[in-house]
């Protein structure tokens, strides 16, 4: 019976040592406009659409967009090159996943975060009250 | 604390009167246990039956008095929601939030768990009725079972006394912002209340586990709580599944599973569970192997709660599609874990040596050492491959906090979890492989092969099969191998049960049967699913892989997302806001057939959000997954100048003609007057290659019925070109204009085609997913009913 413990620890510490490693492997830091322009690998930025900066050319179904830090004001451009995902436009703000390539970000996917998500707090922003301080 | 953030009185109340009761309960409890701690099944104090009367009894029975008041106060608070909900009292921000006028009974009774204090009701309601059967049947163990279960919860009531569903906002809002149309679906109906059922019950085995550690009792435990690991695994499974079925069939990116936090929150607890339900097995057999149980209930109770922080505090908000907004509950969540956590782990390390080991000795004396091929040794693996599984996707799950110490947050992509999962299933197959091979004794290691024979070379078959249908990886084949040679096993298991007619005994087989299918369902749907973007013209037949589609017509679908009819779309009957467009795509397949596909997309009225549902096509061989991505309606060819817009004082170049917005003025006259039609004159300091002039180009606005705006042309001197106004602003200071004739490329605008984009995936086997499910689950009923009739059978004794 005591085998059994070993090899169960075993196949834990297997698993465990291959999930660290892949882990670290798969890894895609959250990182500044700035720091993206610098990482030379797959990273991921957020950011606001700035104002009609948004072009879908349909026959390459390219998207170019530009996204603006909220804090900093910095701007990046971005282009994706897949459909244009649903409510784009009424994002309230834009994960990109993917690499910069010559002073624009490359996404492999995008990330929608549309308004509705906050629906909860958009309702006690407007109507007061609700929440306690 | 001011009216308003108590809200709806009574329902504020009812949580209070929950969170007092459900504290008195245990005080009682615990002052019962003092009396007489030998009838409360504790060690110490001399042995006494108490009489009738005792006050022992009469402790006992008032507990359980205040636990039905605690029950009756978390009914009528969600009775009480349930109504707000259903009368449509938009004072109460919950109502407001989550549900509005427009929504159909169903799915306004579904919006009571559509936001974060709701669900935690829900989880409290079905927690509270759960309890009623734990008492009943806890027996000897009934004061420190309930105590513990009862305080499980008591977190989740004052997070509900925190934030009560119940509060007003300051002003009435005429409707209410109705619920996610994502949401809307029959599949998200039911999901909710299955899951916190299941969520629910396994606090039952965590406080089984905590009072057998209490009171030194280290068998009874597993039989009272086995059914109930059962029912959590059958439970959180199912509605593990229909996420995934719903996600498959309505939110058309392509697949039923994204390793998105929230989901993995609940699978993790699941296989916790599946851990526990084998160790309970390994318990009930043997007698031994009781410290892996009371962990495995410990741990299985805490990831529950760690997926609670992980959803509920906001910590994953920028790394989950599924964002929750933050209740402020965050520091509460993060204590109610460690008070579980450290608590159960800390009463295990005190009796840790007091739980006996009883080791088995031979007839000589000496300490005996069991062949390593046995079937305990396959539960002990079992579990621990389970157990690993489980960290490894909460590790990944909890990258962003994890990373977030480090500095910058982070999250894994989604191929961790599948690089990593891999060689679990090859694990998990071979080890459902030999579990109906060996005994719970043992065998030896030649005798392990000769029976396995079969097996293996049923596995063989199983990749020699898919080798020739195409799956190539040697991964794939290596899986494909192991987990047939599993189900051929534990087939040939379920056979013999059924001809023994020993059916309530053959659970464990027939859910390794479903597990098996299921697991070769995931991997050849995964990794061999074929997906083609593609952008089809009305009419124009086009070949995608072996399949030929072609873009119909556009129809009307209702809400529920029936097609009406197969007649064209008509826009005006759109104006009923809760209907959709669906496209009509002919699927012509490899042999001849034609399907009729109709993918929707539409835009939701509430929310202005463009929604996207896909078709499939199910075959038990293959998906035909057809996913709306773009619909372009198409123009005709039309004059269309070149258009700009101007703040005031602003210069814009059209065509080499420079464009200066000095003002415009309102004919304030004709408004003073009355007259229905007021003129706005815009003025423009205009620029071309010989003159230079100040230019007035008048729009006219009609007022009233019929109304809408006028744009006469005002030519440009020297020019061929000529100019209107389309557009002005007076709160902006904005005026559109439209420049013609000036574009040497000419103001005629070809037409553009109406054009639908849609992803055409094939999915090879995914019907095995959830046939294979379906096996697994009626074989969790089967070993359920058994464990089930046990449970009663110690509870009567």
């Amino acid at each position: 019976m005591k085998r059994g413990y070993w090899a169960g620890a075993l196949i834990l510490v297997g698993f465990l040592a291959l999930g660290l490693t892949t882990f670290t492997k798969s890894m895609t830091p959250y990182v500044s406009f700035e720091e993206a322009h610098k990482a030379g690998r797959t990273v991921q930025v957020m950011g606001a659409l700035e104002k009609g900066s948004s072009r879908y050319d349909t026959t390459n179904q390219t998207l170019h967009f530009t996204l603006v830090d909220q804090t900093t004001k910095a701007r990046l451009p971005v282009i994706y090159s897949d459909v244009k995902p649903a409510n784009f436009e009424e994002a309230v703000s834009i994960v990109a996943i993917g690499q910069t390539q010559a002073g624009t970000f490359h996404a492999e996917k995008l990330l929608v975060k549309c308004p509705s998500k906050y629906q909860g707090e958009e309702v006690e922003k407007t109507y007061g009250g609700g929440k306690k301080a | 604390m001011n009216a308003q953030s108590i809200g709806f009185a009574p329902g504020t109340f009812a949580i209070w009167a929950a969170l007092l009761s459900g504290l008195a309960c245990i005080v009682v409890y615990l002052k019962a246990m003092r009396l007489a701690p030998a009838a409360a099944g504790l060690p110490g104090g001399a042995v006494f039956q108490p009489e009738r009367g005792h006050p022992f009894d009469q402790h006992i029975a008032f507990a359980r008095r205040l636990y039905t008041g605690f029950v009756l106060s978390v009914v009528l608070a969600s009775a009480l929601l349930m109504r707000l909900l259903l009368s449509h009292d938009f004072r109460v921000s919950y109502v407001a939030s989550y549900s509005g006028r427009d929504l159909p009974f169903r799915y306004l009774f579904s919006t009571f768990w559509a936001g974060q204090e709701g669900s935690f009701l829900l989880w409290l309601f079905w927690g509270a009725l759960i309890g009623l059967v734990v008492y009943r049947t806890a027996k000897e163990q009934e004061a420190p079972v309930m105590v513990v279960y009862v305080l499980s919860f008591l977190g989740i009531v004052a997070i509900l006394a925190k934030q009560p569903p119940f509060r007003f906002l300051a002003e009435l809002p005429p409707d209410g912002q109705g619920l996610n149309p994502l949401l809307q679906d029959p599949w998200m109906v039911i999901h909710p209340p299955v899951m916190f059922s299941g969520f629910a019950s396994l606090s039952v085995p965590f406080a089984f586990a905590i009072a057998a550690l209490w009171a030194k009792r280290w068998d009874g435990w597993v039989v009272r709580a086995f059914p109930w690991a059962l029912f959590t695994f059958v439970t959180l499974g199912t509605a593990i599944l229909m996420g995934g079925y719903w996600a498959y069939k309505t939110l058309g990116w392509g697949g039923y599973w994204a390793w998105d936090p929230v989901e993995n929150t609940s699978l993790v607890p699941w296989l916790a569970t599946a851990a526990l339900v084998h160790g309970m097995v390994l318990q009930k057999v043997r007698e031994k192997h009781r410290k892996i149980n009371v962990i495995l209930a410990i741990l299985a109770f805490c990831c529950i709660l760690y997926g609670t922080f992980l959803t509920r505090s906001g910590v994953l908000a920028d790394f989950s599609v599924h964002s929750f907004v933050d209740l402020g509950i965050t520091g509460w969540l993060v204590f109610i874990i460690l008070f579980f956590l450290l608590g159960g782990l800390g009463l295990l390390a005190v009796r840790w040596r007091s739980i006996p080991v009883e080791p088995e000795l031979d007839a000589t004396g000496k300490l005996k050492e069991e062949p390593f091929f046995s079937r305990s040794v396959l539960f002990i693996l079992s579990v621990t491959l389970f157990c690993a599984s489980g960290t490894v996707i909460l590790l990944g799950t909890s990258a962003p906090i994890i990373t977030r110490i480090a500095g910058k947050p982070s999250q894994v992509a989604t191929s961790f979890y599948n690089v990593t999962h891999t060689p679990v299933a090859i694990v998990m197959g071979l080890l459902m492989m030999l579990v109906p091979l060996l005994s719970w004794r043992g065998e030896a290691p030649r005798k392990v092969l000769g029976k396995s024979l079969v097996s293996l070379a049923a596995g063989a078959v199983g990749a020699g099969l898919f080798l020739a249908f195409g799956v190539t990886g040697p991964k794939d084949l290596i899986f494909l191998f192991f987990v047939t040679g599993g189900l051929w096993a534990n087939v040939d298991a379920t056979v013999l049960f059924i001809r023994r007619k020993a059916i309530s005994s053959m659970g464990g087989y027939l859910a390794h049967v479903g597990t098996s299918i299921m697991l070769v369902g995931i991997l050849v749907s995964g990794v061999y699913e074929k997906k083609t973007t593609v952008t089809l013209y009305r009419n124009q037949p086009t070949a995608v892989g072996r399949n030929t589609l072609t873009f119909v017509k556009t129809v009307f679908a209702t809400e529920d997302g029936q097609i009406k009819g197969t007649a064209e779309l008509d826009s005006t009957r759109l104006a009923d806001r809760r209907a959709k467009q669906a496209m009509e795509v002919d699927v012509k397949t490899p042999t001849g057939k034609i399907w009729k596909a109709y993918p929707k997309m539409y835009v939701n009225e509430r929310t202005r959000q463009m929604m996207a549902n896909p078709d499939v096509r199910s075959t038990a061989v293959m998906d035909l997954y057809v996913s709306p991505q773009a619909y372009d309606p198409g123009s005709s060819a039309r004059l269309e100048g070149t258009v700009a817009t101007f703040h005031k004082g602003e210069v814009k170049t059209l065509h080499g003609v420079s464009f200066k917005f000095l003002d415009f003025s309102a004919d304030r006259s004709a408004m003073a007057s009355g007259n229905p039609r007021v003129t706005v004159t815009s003025s423009f300091l205009v620029t071309s290659a010989t003159t230079a002039k100040e230019l007035s180009a008048p729009m006219v606005m009609r007022m009233g019925a019929g109304g809408g705006t006028e744009s006469p042309e005002t030519v440009i001197p020297g020019t061929a070109g000529r100019f209107r106004v389309r557009r002005v602003s007076a709160n902006e200071g904005l005026c559109e204009i439209e420049v013609l004739g000036l574009d040497p490329a000419g103001d005629l605008k070809p037409a553009t085609p109406e054009s639908f984009s849609l992803d055409l995936t094939t999915k090879p086997l995914i019907s095995l997913v959830w046939g294979g499910f379906y096996v697994m689950m009626a074989g969790a009923l089967v070993a359920l009913l058994r464990r089930g009739r046990e449970a009663r059978a110690a509870v009567l004794a």
